[in-house]
């Protein structure tokens, strides 16, 4: 019968107050109320459709009764959803849930915010038949694969001209892009012109189409251009640039650039001249490993353990050349303190006395190994150094120490320092540091910093000593006033951490006052 | 059934049937036989009781008495007629099933009609899924009809019940189902298929099933005279000496002359079209001559057009007076055209969006002038808002601009909107249009008015009565001055800005008018109706002149190629259908919308079609490849579809409105929707 059960009518006739309705009049009225009702509703889908919505609203019913010059409904204009509820002892019976509101409650509430005004943005939907990736754009579909147009194409039959898919899915614009700065990053004559393009690629925003075009390209030159030291540190750059653009989703792309960087890094050789300072190379790319990351570390749980596993095995490796173990080493540093307590100085003892005889210059004839060997002997240092400060830090409140100890402390870094970076600069006019180092141990001395340094080969590890110069001093400033004895600190650290205490000891055992730049200054002076 | 049974039920019938002379007769032979046999025995020689002796009769007397108010029987004959039609022969299949749908609503109204609701709805809801998918809309509308005095009230179901539907059918089909009708005896269905189907029967093979479009709009008689009044001459040409026009007789000699070459296999026609080649030089003095000829060779044209489809448009007169255009806005538009950027479907626009945010769910209509800088929203709390996107550009003007522009409206102190607030309306306003200049805004309402603003005043001008029922929507005409409307009423109306009366009421259409758009040369309206047909209107005249069938739900959009041969209609299911005005055919649908197709706009040239949907995507659609292949697909058969270009889809915002700049610059405008949760 109708879709109106009479029990709905009666309820209805009751509810305005007609209690005599005989069920007869109920079944004979249901059928014309669900005409009724349809009627109306089909009106009201009217003006839907002209006010271009898809949902059906209250208003939309009172326009339609409107037009039959009836009552409309009232109370239903809020806009909220009804919620029905179904009546007891009644099977399709349903009514509105209306709540009840308390005067006190409304009027006790707080006014709420005046609604924004409308407003009119205006965006490129497409430029030219091609949607640009801005935010104000729906998010692009990934690029369909080749195999799927020709289908569609060979299906449609001879009505449909054939054109390579690819150059459907770039705009002209972006393949001039991509082509120049493919041709800048290969050419080795403008530097400048390449600073912009870098720029570029690490913020414009409609480059997303290219990323697979850029690590194909990238992957390719890497592997082709091994011997070519400038390309690689370009492709690097490039890289860099791409993992800085916040509009680029390069995450999908990132097991294919992955390779390429790791290539960088731990390559046997890097360039073929001996200029060519592939140390910084390498640097620089540790540091891009390290960006990636923590950029992608959350998303990508396996990226940090799998990179730590290829490092670890590319410096456990005694056959691999040195120039390896220095990548892999830089490459770990990257990755943090953890990686290194793990993989770097519980084989620290067992590496040192392999690298031993590499250093001693009397076993080592050759010069180029020589210097090979303390690159990497100072990048572990670093590395141990950085991670033994970093667990230190973690001991936040720090009395202030005593101002003669802090200024002896303070001599001992920079003259350490000065230490250091001779150590490498020294190491490539093949002296034996030992001697040097007991020239140097007396003070500060400016010239040393001028003098016999012929190579400016250690930029970022001299600038990473000057960080933690100045990390110092702040540390010295912030722990004035402080008044907390030494003697509880050391209980603490003895205590609290067993384990950085005795990696200390072991450290300075193995690298005598070498760590000692690395540990901050109040933290020194409480073990001094 | 004993005969004393079968006489009195012949005789209850004739009773019943008002033959009170023949069941008299009877029950006077009756009498007399049965005195006869009871006494004499002699035979009788009144005859009139033999039925009792032919079986085939008795049969069918007997199928009468047991059924004349059996409601199951509609359902048993329905049923065993529907699986005989899904059973038989694959060729004729088809159209078989073609007869299946006038029967089925007949049989429900018939059982409404006799007040078997149970029953017509039980046989309603077991086989609409047969129909559901062509007649969804039909359906719904029959739902509801529960009660005989619904089918009178009903305007759908009086015409349906009123008049025949035609079916094209093939000999052969016809032949079988005339035979099964008779092998079964299924008299009721013979009944009602006589009575509401008039077969247009043709020998040979049976159609494929590529027209079926035409089966699928019952309309009856309707069709008949949507078939008459196509039958009518239009003139689909351009206006003579429009801008384009003398654009091109200035601008380009060599694609004019070029023309003239491609015509001279047509005699007489491409006279005029060799001399205007010949005689640009000396424009002033042939001009005359020139409209003359091509007056009298309009007609002759609309024949030939069908031979071949790349001439140019043919030009016609203006049959109404024209506004006169001031030179420095011809000048633009002439700059303008000679800018415009040739489309193609190698050669893609580019598409501003522009987004309405914080609508909170109030925007019914957008708008865009044709130059796209200012940009129309009629609101469903009555108010009309314009934006000026030249000033939003100018960034940090905002502020200066704002204080200029609230000479008329009530701004708050701290309030600086970027946009002109229009109140006059009150009610939801369905539609707003700007005139080709931008100086006016035309504004249609549920208040059944039509209002007029300056956008130089920012103040309402004239308001416009004349629809009893909320007008949907309001359009200017190409030129200005004249636009048209049209309403619930069930009407379409022209005005002009100096009338507050209509200058013409266009009255036909069966249900509500939903939408209107003019034709270029400003002869011809078209609207698109609820009744799910397109019309096509003289505007001088006020006549119906073409009549659209095709449409399975209400019509929601029109636009007009720019050559004024084609029109292009959305509908609510996302179907866009391309017609060719002088056939009142639809040349190919357009299927790939999911959803209300809003609005649609032609490129500069004709040959991109933009589609804007509540789907959220915004469709191109290359409207020359199928307008050439007709010819192709009329020879060997292909139907082709058109091509979907490109699809660009919005971030969940529906297309209000598009428009085609002059300059071929593609404008869409819609309000973002934010997921309701």
């Amino acid at each position: 019968m109708s879709i109106v059960p009479k029990e709905t009518i009666e309820v209805t006739a009751q509810s305005i107050g007609i209690t005599n309705l005989s069920p007869e009049a109920a079944l004979m009225l249901a059928p014309d109320v669900e005409y009724r009702v349809r009627e109306i509703m089909q009106e009201a889908i009217k003006s839907m459709r002209h006010s271009k919505r898809t949902t059906l609203t209250a208003s939309d019913v009172d326009g339609a009764l409107n037009l039959r010059s009836l009552e409309p409904t009232y109370g239903f204009a809020s806009g909220g959803p009804f919620r029905f509820r179904k009546a007891v002892g009644h099977q399709d019976l349903f009514y509105t849930d209306d709540r009840e509101v308390d005067f006190k409650d409304v009027i006790g509430a707080p006014l709420p915010k005046a609604p924004l005004d409308t407003e009119l943005v205006c965006h490129w939907l497409a430029i030219e038949g091609v949607q640009p990736a801005i935010p104000e754009n729906a998010p692009l579909e990934v690029i369909r694969a080749p195999a799927d147009n020709k289908i569609y194409e060979q299906k449609d039959g001879p009505l449909i001209d054939v054109r390579p898919p690819v150059k459907h899915v770039l705009s002209r614009e972006l393949q001039l892009y991509f082509q120049k700065i493919a041709e800048i990053t290969m050419s080795k004559s403008s530097p400048a012109l390449f600073k912009e393009a870098l720029v570029s690629l690490a913020s414009d925003s409609g480059l997303h189409p290219l990323v697979p075009y850029f690590t194909n390209f990238i992957a390719d030159e890497v592997s082709r251009g091994l011997n070519d030291f400038q390309i690689l540190f370009n492709l690097m750059h490039v890289v860099r640039s791409l993992l800085q653009n916040p509009h680029i989703h390069i995450e999908p792309y990132l097991h294919q650039l992955m390779p390429s960087v790791v290539t960088c890094l731990v390559s046997r050789k890097l360039g073929n001249r001996f200029a060519d300072n592939h140390w910084e190379l390498r640097d620089f790319t540790a540091k891009l490993v390290s960006l990636i990351c923590k950029r992608f570390g959350n998303t990508y749980h396996t990226l940090q353990s799998r990179l730590s596993k290829t490092l670890g095995n590319a410096l456990l490796d005694p056959k691999k050349a040195l120039t390896q173990h220095y990548g892999a080493i830089q490459g770990l540093t990257a990755l943090g303190h953890n990686v290194v307590r793990l993989l770097i100085l519980s084989n620290l003892e067992p590496y040192l006395s392999l690298l031993e005889p590499e250093l001693d210059c009397e076993k080592q004839k050759n010069q180029m190994k020589s210097y090979e060997a303390w690159r990497v002997y100072g990048a572990l240092l670093r590395a141990a150094g950085l991670c033994i400060h970093d667990r230190l830090k973690v001991f936040p409140n720090l009395p202030s120490p005593s101002p003669s100890l802090l200024h002896k402390g303070k001599g001992k870094i920079i003259s350490a320092e000065t230490r250091k970076r001779k150590l490498s600069a020294d190491s490539s006019q093949n002296q034996l540091p030992h001697k040097r180092l007991m020239t140097t141990t007396d003070g500060l001395r400016p010239q040393d910093h001028t003098g016999p340094a012929p190579m400016h080969v250690d930029k970022p590890m001299g600038k990473k000593g000057n960080e933690s110069e100045s990390r110092h001093q702040n540390e010295k400033e912030r722990g004035k006033g402080r008044v907390i004895t030494m003697k509880a600190i050391l209980g603490q650290i003895w205590k609290d951490d067993l384990d950085s205490g005795r990696l200390l000891v072991k450290l300075h055992q193995l690298y005598d006052d070498r760590i000692l730049p690395f540990i901050p200054s109040t933290e020194m002076s409480v073990f001094l | 059934m004993d005969p004393e049974q079968l006489d009195e039920f012949v005789m209850g019938y004739l009773k019943k049937k008002g033959f009170n002379g023949a069941a008299k007769q009877l029950q006077d032979a009756l009498h007399h036989n049965n005195n006869n046999n009871n006494g004499t025995g002699s035979s009788s020689s009144f005859n009139s009781t033999d039925y009792h002796n032919d079986p085939e009769l008795t049969k069918l007397i007997r199928s009468f008495s047991q059924s004349e108010n059996d409601p199951t029987r509609y359902r048993n004959g329905y049923s065993n007629l529907r699986s005989w039609a899904y059973n038989s022969l694959d060729l004729y299949k088809h159209e078989l099933l073609r007869v299946m749908y006038p029967v089925f609503i007949h049989c429900y109204m018939d059982l409404v009609g006799k007040g078997h609701t149970q029953e017509a709805r039980a046989f309603f809801n077991s086989f609409r899924k047969d129909h559901e998918m062509i007649h969804l809309r039909d359906l719904q509308k029959l739902e509801g009809v529960l009660v005989p005095s619904h089918l009178e009230e009903m305007e759908f179901a009086r015409s349906l019940r009123q008049s025949k539907v035609n079916i094209k059918i093939c000999q052969y089909s016809y032949d079988l189902l005339l035979q099964y009708l008779h092998r079964t005896e299924s008299t009721l269905m013979l009944g009602i298929i006589n009575e509401h189907i008039n077969f247009q029967v043709y020998s040979g093979q049976p159609n494929s099933s590529s027209d079926d479009i035409d089966a699928v709009t019952i309309v009856g008689s309707f069709q008949e005279t949507a078939d008459h009044v196509n039958q009518k001459e239009i003139q689909w040409g351009l206006l003579e000496d429009s801008l384009e026009d003398r654009l091109e007789k200035t601008g380009s000699l060599l694609t004019d002359s070029e023309k003239g070459q491609g015509e001279s296999k047509d005699g007489d026609v491409d006279d005029s079209n060799k001399k205007r080649s010949t005689e640009i030089g000396k424009q002033g003095s042939s001009l005359k001559k020139l409209k003359k000829d091509k007056a009298g060779n309009a007609t002759a044209k609309v024949a030939r057009q069908e031979t071949s489809t790349v001439s140019p448009a043919p030009r016609v007169k203006s049959e109404l007076a024209l506004p006169v255009m001031s030179t420095d806005v011809e000048e633009s538009i002439l700059e303008d055209l000679r800018n415009r950027v040739q489309l193609s479907s190698v050669a893609m626009p580019s598409v501003s969006f522009y987004t309405f945010v914080n609508t909170h769910n109030g925007l019914n209509c957008a708008s865009i002038s044709h130059d796209g800088s200012l940009v129309a929203g009629g609101f469903s709390d009555s108010s009309i808002k314009v934006w000026d996107m030249a000033k939003i550009g100018q960034a940090g003007s905002g502020a200066l601009q704002g204080e200029s522009d609230t000479n008329d409206q009530v701004a708050g102190p701290n309030s600086r909107r970027n946009y002109t607030l229009l109140l006059g309306h009150s009610g939801p306003v369905y539609s707003a249009t700007f005139s080709p200049p931008g100086d006016f805004v035309l504004s249609s309402s549920a208040d059944t008015t039509i209002r007029l603003w300056s956008t130089q005043l920012n103040a309402n001008l004239v308001c416009y009565k004349g629809h009893n029922y909320p007008v949907w929507d309001v359009q200017f005409s190409p030129f200005g001055h004249y636009f048209a409307s049209c309403s619930h009423d069930r009407t379409a109306r022209i005005w002009s800005m100096d009338r507050v009366q209509p200058l013409r009421i266009m009255a036909g259409h069966l249900s509500d008018v939903d939408c209107v758009q003019w034709h270029p040369n400003c002869n011809y309206i078209a609207t698109g109706s609820s009744d799910k047909t397109v019309r096509l209107w003289d505007v001088q005249t006020g006549e119906c002149v073409r009549i659209f069938i095709g449409h399975r739900s209400m019509v929601l959009s029109l636009a007009m190629s720019p050559d004024g041969r084609y029109m292009a209609s959305g509908d609510e299911d996302g179907t866009i259908m391309m017609w060719d005005l002088s056939t009142a055919r639809c040349i190919t649908p357009l299927m790939g919308h999911n959803s209300c197709v809003w609005s649609l706009s032609y490129s500069g040239e004709g040959s991109l079609l933009a589609s804007g949907s509540a789907d959220c995507t915004v469709k191109l659609w290359d409207v020359t490849s199928s307008t050439k292949l007709t010819k192709a697909e009329e020879k060997n058969g292909n139907s082709n579809r058109l091509r979907s270009l490109r699809t660009f889809p919005t971030k969940s915002t529906p297309v209000h409105a598009l428009r085609f700049s002059r300059r071929n610059l593609l404008f869409a405008a819609g309000a973002i929707s934010k997921p309701t949760s």
